[in-house]
């Protein structure tokens, strides 16, 4: 059995839930201060530095490298203070699936060979601010690293979390005993929707043909693809509330105040809402879906690189019209 | 050619012992129609498993690097598998950008190839197949969503290496309406001239 801490235990970080945008202000200024002037000029970029700003992927750090500060780099003062604004910036639920995503990629250092060890693990995350951290002014927060891409936009009150990417890889691993499925909930949530269809429902969602990966994954910023598969208008009430309730696992990671604004939108969208699978619908069988709506994209797609797909996942959360913040910053 | 790829790779994942995405070389294509024509986006990203097979087809001259005539060569023939028709008609795909990893980035499997290619003409249906490298391959194709374009359901095949839809685009239609019947209408005199011409050359 894999022996490991979950990250945020072993910072001893408490989670701190205050969402107003006055504490992740207040948190962006506390990790801030705690930083020398060397490690800030790595930290903190300008808003508009677009070269910063699309600086993610799902791939490890050592093969696309990230700009901002090494976990690894900080003193554990500084760590607590960059995990006390994420999880501020973040839900109780988003922080504990962003620390799981963050420890299964220590776990998958420590059963790698030794050769590949140096590409992974959690102290190969990186934290920046775009902007100045402000209850007016727009900003933004980045936290990434292999398999994980939170780009948290600050516009007044909102809170946008578009475009991020989460990923899993091993998607099922033990600590202390205890199973994590860092996108279990997107996994099961989904098979109970396409299982919860009829007939005539389902073969409309199914796509007749493969998805080997995501479509717009990093890199593909701003586009959106013709939408497929079967609309939400054809649901009944239960069932748009299980999409919903998929949905809710992207939307509900960025702070609850935030999170609620951003369902309410999809929600007042639903009938405009697509949802695609490719693949089987036997439950622990690797599948591909897509949600996709006017303000909406989220894709779910298993890896076959490492053996079993099912234990190599990669998601994109995505809005179109307001990717980084773009359409809030303009009011 | 394909002979070889293919009796090369199944001596290459035989060694390997197993077949997975390692062993794909993943093509995402993105088709974006428009009144003027249809711009193709391709995203070519060798798996690492098929990367030895790949870049001798890339680095023709084994030399190490990739030279831009060499880009060029290989945007060539990725432009010639590719078949785009509108209407039923073939439409010839120019290059019009292309962006090529360095061979250390494909090397650690991270390295990917960008082509933007384009086709002149507009029609109503839209047709397109990716030929290149199928032994090898796995294949997205979409159809990006812009302003102004409405398109059908598209069809395609199970591995995603074909796509057609109808489609149309706002402004193009108004202007086809146009040309068309006056192209048909230019034809019809020409065949009735000449036509008139044959019949003078006998009567």
């Amino acid at each position: 059995m894999i022996k490991l801490r979950l990250f945020s235990a072993l910072l001893g970080v408490g989670l701190l839930h205050a969402q107003k945008p006055a504490a992740i202000v207040a948190s962006a200024n506390g990790f801030i201060a705690t930083l020398d002037e060397g490690q800030k000029s790595k930290a903190l970029f300008d808003f508009n530095d677009a070269a910063q700003r699309v600086k993610w992927s799902n791939l490890p750090t050592s093969m696309v490298p990230r700009a901002g500060l090494k976990m690894g780099d900080l003193n554990p003062a500084q760590k607590k203070a960059a995990m006390t604004l994420l999880s501020t910036a973040l839900s109780k639920k988003g922080f504990e699936k962003v620390m799981a995503i963050v420890e299964g990629d220590e776990s998958l250092k420590q059963s790698s060979p030794e050769r590949s060890k140096a590409m992974f693990g959690h102290d190969l995350f990186y934290i920046s601010i775009l902007g100045k951290p402000s209850e007016k002014e727009t900003w933004m927060l980045q936290f990434g690293g292999h398999h994980l891409a939170l780009n948290v936009t600050m516009v007044g009150k909102e809170g946008i979390l578009t475009p991020s990417l989460t990923a899993a890889q091993p998607a099922k691993y033990v600590v202390d005993g205890k199973t994590i499925r860092p996108l279990g909930n997107e996994t099961d949530k989904a098979f109970e929707l396409i299982n919860a269809l009829d007939e005539g429902q389902r073969k409309q969602a199914i796509l007749n043909y493969k998805v080997a990966d995501l479509v717009l994954g990093p890199g593909q910023d701003g586009k959106t693809i013709q939408p497929e598969g079967l609309k939400a208008s054809a649901l009944n009430a239960k069932q748009q509330a299980m999409l919903l309730g998929v949905i809710e696992e992207w939307a509900g990671i960025v702070n609850e105040p935030a999170a609620a604004v951003r369902m309410a939108d999809i929600k007042a969208k639903m009938a405009d809402t697509w949802f695609a699978w490719s693949g089987p619908t036997t439950v622990g069988l690797p599948a591909y879906y897509r949600i996709q709506g006017p303000t909406l994209v989220i894709e779910y797609a298993p890896q076959p690189l490492g053996g079993d797909p099912t234990m190599h996942i990669h998601t994109i959360y995505r809005d179109p019209t307001n990717d980084y913040g773009k359409k809030s910053a303009a009011k | 050619m394909r002979l070889l790829v293919s009796a090369l790779l199944a001596m290459l994942l035989a060694g390997m012992g197993y077949a997975h995405r390692l062993d794909e070389y993943l093509q995402a294509t993105l088709l974006a129609p428009d009144k003027d024509g249809v711009e193709v986006q391709l995203q070519l990203t060798p798996g690492v498993a098929v990367l030895p097979l790949v870049l001798p087809l890339i680095d023709r001259n084994s030399d190490g690097r990739i030279s831009p005539e060499e880009e060029t060569s290989y945007a060539r023939w990725v432009a010639n598998d590719l078949e785009l028709r509108l209407d039923g008609r073939v439409v010839s795909l120019e290059v019009i950008e292309k962006e090529f990893s360095s061979l250390d980035q494909m090397r650690e499997g991270l390295g990917g190839i960008r082509l933007k290619l384009r086709g002149k003409g507009y029609g109503r249906e839209l047709r397109f197949k990716n030929r290149h490298l199928p032994e090898l391959s796995a294949y997205l194709v979409n159809c990006l969503a812009s302003e102004g374009l409405s398109t059908g359901t598209p069809m395609r095949d199970e591995a995603q290496r074909s796509i057609g839809f109808v489609y149309s685009v706002a402004g193009a239609e108004t202007l086809s309406r146009l040309l068309y019947p006056a192209a048909f209408g230019l034809a019809g005199l020409g065949a009735l001239l000449s036509l008139r011409r044959v019949r003078s050359l006998f009567l």
